[in-house]
């Protein structure tokens, strides 16, 4: 088995990523997704660390992980934000966009 | 190239993970989701470790799947377990459109990474156990807080900014005084409503019953026995059931009776 | 030229074996701290200051940090102008994960213009207790009686001062980020405080949260996209800094490239989402829409700003040497961004809707300036930035100023006639509108003759996205002069429309913004020369 086996994994689990992000109405689902896509990175950096024989690769993955933590904590508040909105009866539930 | 033992082990978890991960596109309840999404994480942090990334792995086990995970389930739990997918298309077409381009996203990637050959693994052996025996974690940390020590202290304005952010949108700050049950109570009987109080949800034998109404005298639910919240959320279970279950009960303890 | 901060590689020790400390020029880094530390001292404000002097606090300290902030790098600038007349060339040793060269100098300087320019307009109160434009209570359920508590009991959304101020330090560090990653940190910088400012408008609260979540979705898959493409690129060159990739890119050999093609790729998407070009434009009209006003024009103005910056140093610095393999997608993306953008305006019926569509048919044109490959195209993107940035910041401001009932009026018909009862309004926005049009004495003219005249002479392609973007000009003219002659020759029975009196801050930032239309429409050699002097990058 060589390396290139996990990329192609990698892969795989980010194009899965990017499908649930296109095909799920769910925001939280469709969120999910994107967390998949960056776990998805994070193998392919952690693979490429390993094929160069640096370390950088796996700092890499740790940074994203701080990043994609902050971005959750985030998303998730506005995704409640909306929730608290829809379920009380709403002023202007008219003319609102496509989501 | 890799062991066998690495071999096996990437065959196993990596077939589970693509399936857990294709659970994701189509599980119809978001908590189911979510578990599948849990178990790609902590694979993902399996794999880690037999990638030499040790510090790396036990870090996805701990704080992807531990906090981040765990956060999405509690959202999940906050926004209603029951929240499952509307399968209504918005724009026509759209779920075959989003097949179409995931589908051409991986050929695609496919196509271009298929016709790469990786340079000879370097392998991390000289970096994860150097001379001085610090390992994995020492090398990392030594990359943390010296080429990349910019980025490490760059996301610190992304924390502050979340938790900014979580209170922004998030916590309420109480701008009138919280009454105490004393208040409560007085207030009651001034505006004459509920003296008495609310009445309590129905309680049968057979169910918890919190989210069933309890019945008036005439035989109709109350309304105004169970929580607001799971109304709105259509988990109030119909006492129906269990009223027709007493009422055959009772028709069976009186012919007993006349027996 | 000064590399902000590196490591060294230092020969023979293995990188991550030995902790190699980083060195720090901390003058050069000195806009940015400051802007960064008085963000966190606004957290403290917060936290700490009576509800009652919070707003003055927050808006003075604010103010005070950006003006600082921009001094700071007018001194900077200038030093770094004698400082690089005898400069030598550094050799691939040192590796900057922030890079303040010259372009870099120019666009944090705009920026913190274009964030003065913001916070004046954020800041308008009109007569309220905390600023007009935001919500008093952001966690309060729309239309709810929690809402109409917090009005009544003044509390307001001042949080929205630092956020914008985090979002200012990652506009200024995106553009001079000298590695990937850094560049993806500092893209989250910018984009997290955006997501939450563009759900907290005051009015029309559904549809402001609902944009703030498209905008975070769309926004967290699109940097998906360019971190994906960044894992690449690293296996392709073992490094993420730009120098670096650049210098992998003629030693490698073709078993390679589909590591590099799909990575730089990848990375586009990510950047291209940034500046709303087509395909990846569908977030742009609903969020400037929903966002509040202000927001939407410092947003259209600095994000813009930012990451066409981001695109220059990725294209100039990183990726140049391999540009026969992407740059015909990339100029087939710059013509569709042009094409659709400019169409689409036609059928817009919202002033905000309208102004999102040409913000896209503008990032085709800033595009094909992009894609000239040489200096003048760098200088001309600048110039062209500055330009379409102030022009935007001063024509939502306007926007936010037309009410009715109180609440903004962005709907076309009901600017039917405004030109007969507030003529000096819709004066200064009819001029802004032929400045987007790029009618002559605007800076619109300017700066468009600044990026197609290098795209002219950089080939058959560069000509072809000319000829687009003349044609798509013109159709947006059309747009344009539609809506003037909508104000001044249309009657409407409509009186509850009203140009509302702005305060002196507003004042200053619309007037700032119309006047320095006109100057660059008149006068453009000044900034035209400034541009070009700072158009070189490191490499």
């Amino acid at each position: 088995m060589s390396l290139s086996h996990y990329i192609y994994l990698a892969t795989i689990l980010f194009s899965i990523g990017a499908v649930t992000v296109l095909l799920r109405r769910n925001a939280i689902i469709v969120f999910m997704g994107v967390e998949l896509m960056l776990n998805a990175t994070n193998l392919a950096f952690v693979t490429f660390a390993r094929v160069h024989g640096t370390l950088d690769g796996q700092v890499i993955a740790l940074f994203v992980m701080v990043v994609a933590a902050a971005e959750v904590v985030v998303g998730l508040a506005i995704i409640m934000a909306i929730f608290r909105a829809r379920r009380s009866a709403s002023v202007d539930s008219a003319n609102l966009m496509k989501l | 190239m890799t062991g066998t033992g690495e071999a096996v082990g990437f065959w196993i978890l990596g077939t589970l993970m693509v399936v857990a991960a294709l659970g994701l596109v189509f599980v119809r309840k978001a908590v189911h989701a979510a578990l599948c999404m849990a178990f790609v994480m902590i694979n993902l942090g399996v794999l880690y470790v037999m990638e030499q990334a040790e510090f790396l792995g036990i870090v996805q086990i701990f704080v992807y799947t531990g906090a981040v995970m765990m956060l999405f389930l509690f959202v999940l739990m906050l926004v209603g377990i029951d929240s499952s997918d509307s399968i209504v298309e918005t724009i026509k077409g759209q779920r075959v459109a989003g097949y179409v381009l995931g589908l051409g996203l991986a050929v695609v990637m496919f196509l271009a990474l298929g016709s790469i050959t990786l340079p000879a693994t370097k392998g991390l052996e000289a970096v994860n156990n150097p001379a001085d025996g610090g390992g994995n974690i020492s090398g990392v940390a030594f990359l943390v807080f010296g080429k990349y020590v910019w980025a490490f202290e760059l996301t610190s304005a992304l924390l502050i900014t979340a938790a900014i952010g979580a209170m922004v949108l998030a916590h309420r700050q109480r701008l009138t005084e919280k009454l105490s049950q004393r208040e409560w109570s007085q207030r009651r009987v001034r505006e004459n409503t509920y003296v008495a109080g609310l009445p309590a949800p129905g309680v049968y034998a057979r169910h918890n019953a919190v989210d069933t109404p309890a019945l008036l005298p005439d035989g109709t639910p109350s309304e105004l026995s169970v929580s607001r919240v799971l109304v709105s959320r259509d988990q109030v279970a119909t006492p129906i059931t269990f009223h027709a279950a007493e009422q055959a009960i009772e028709a069976e303890i009186e012919d007993g009776s006349a027996r | 030229m000064i590399p902000a901060l590196g490591a060294q590689y230092l020969g023979a020790q293995l990188p991550g074996v030995d902790l190699v400390p980083a060195t720090f020029n901390y003058a050069a880094l000195s806009p940015i701290l400051v802007v960064l530390g008085v963000a966190t001292v606004g957290v403290l404000v917060e936290a700490f200051v009576p509800l009652r002097s919070r707003y003055a606090a927050q808006v003075g300290l604010t103010l005070a940090g950006l003006v600082a902030a921009f001094l700071l790098l007018v001194l900077l600038a200038v030093n770094h102008q004698t400082a690089t007349a005898g400069l030598k060339v550094l050799g691939g040793a040192v590796l900057g994960s922030v890079i303040i060269d010259g372009p870099a100098l120019f666009l944090q300087g705009t920026i913190l213009v274009f964030a003065i320019l913001g916070v004046l307009t954020m800041a308008e109160r009109l007569g309220g207790v905390g600023a007009d434009a935001f919500t008093p209570m952001g966690s309060a359920t729309p239309g709810s009686g929690q809402e109409a508590l917090a009005l009544r009991a003044g509390s307001m959304t001042s949080e929205v001062f630092p956020l914008t101020l985090f979002a200012v330090a990652g506009m200024m560090l995106f553009p001079s980020a000298g590695d990937l990653l850094t560049m993806f940190i500092s893209l989250e910088v910018l984009s997290l405080p955006l997501y939450l400012l563009t759900g907290l408008a005051r009015r029309r609260r559904l549809i402001s949260q609902e944009a703030s979540l498209k905008y975070f979705l769309l926004g967290a898959f699109s940097s998906a996209f360019f971190l994906f493409g960044t894992a690449l690129l690293y296996g392709y060159s073992g490094s993420v800094y730009l120098p670096d990739i650049a210098a992998a890119i003629p030693q490698g050999g073709s078993e390679l490239n589909g590591l590099l093609v799909p990575g730089v790729f990848l990375v586009a998407v990510g950047l291209l989402f940034k500046v709303g070009a087509v395909p990846f434009h569908s977030w742009i009209p609903d969020v400037y829409q929903g966002a509040p006003t202000p927001v939407t024009g410092f947003m259209a103005a600095a994000t813009k700003l930012a990451a066409f910056g981001a695109i220059l140093r990725v294209v100039y610095v990183g990726i140049e040497s391999a540009r026969w393999q992407w740059s015909p997608a990339i100029a087939v993306v710059a013509i569709l961004t042009m094409v659709v953008g400019a169409v689409l305006s036609v059928t817009q019926t919202d002033v905000k809707r309208l102004l999102a569509y040409s913000s896209i048919a503008h990032a085709g044109f800033i595009l094909v300036g992009v894609l000239a490959f040489d200096r003048t195209g760098v200088s001309g993107v600048m110039f062209y930035l500055v330009s379409y940035g102030l022009t935007t910041i001063a024509a939502f401001a306007i926007v936010g100023l037309v009410r009715a009932d109180g609440a903004e009026a962005t709907h076309l018909s009901q600017w039917a006639g405004l030109g007969r009862r507030h003529p000096w309004t819709a004066g200064t926005f009819a001029f802004l509108l032929l400045a987007f049009a790029g009618i002559p004495l605007t800076s619109g003219f300017t700066a468009k003759f600044a990026v197609f005249e290098p795209a002219l002479r950089s080939g058959a392609t560069g000509t072809i996205m000319v000829v687009v973007g003349l044609l798509a000009s013109a159709v947006t003219v059309f747009v344009y002069v539609r809506i003037i002659v909508l104000m001044y020759f249309t009657d409407s029975q409509n009186d509850a429309v009203a140009v509302v009196t702005p305060s002196v801050m507003t004042t200053i930032a619309i007037t700032f913004g119309a006047a320095m239309t006109l100057v660059l429409g008149v006068w453009p050699t000044e900034l035209l020369q400034l541009s070009a002097s700072a158009s070189q990058f490191l490499r």
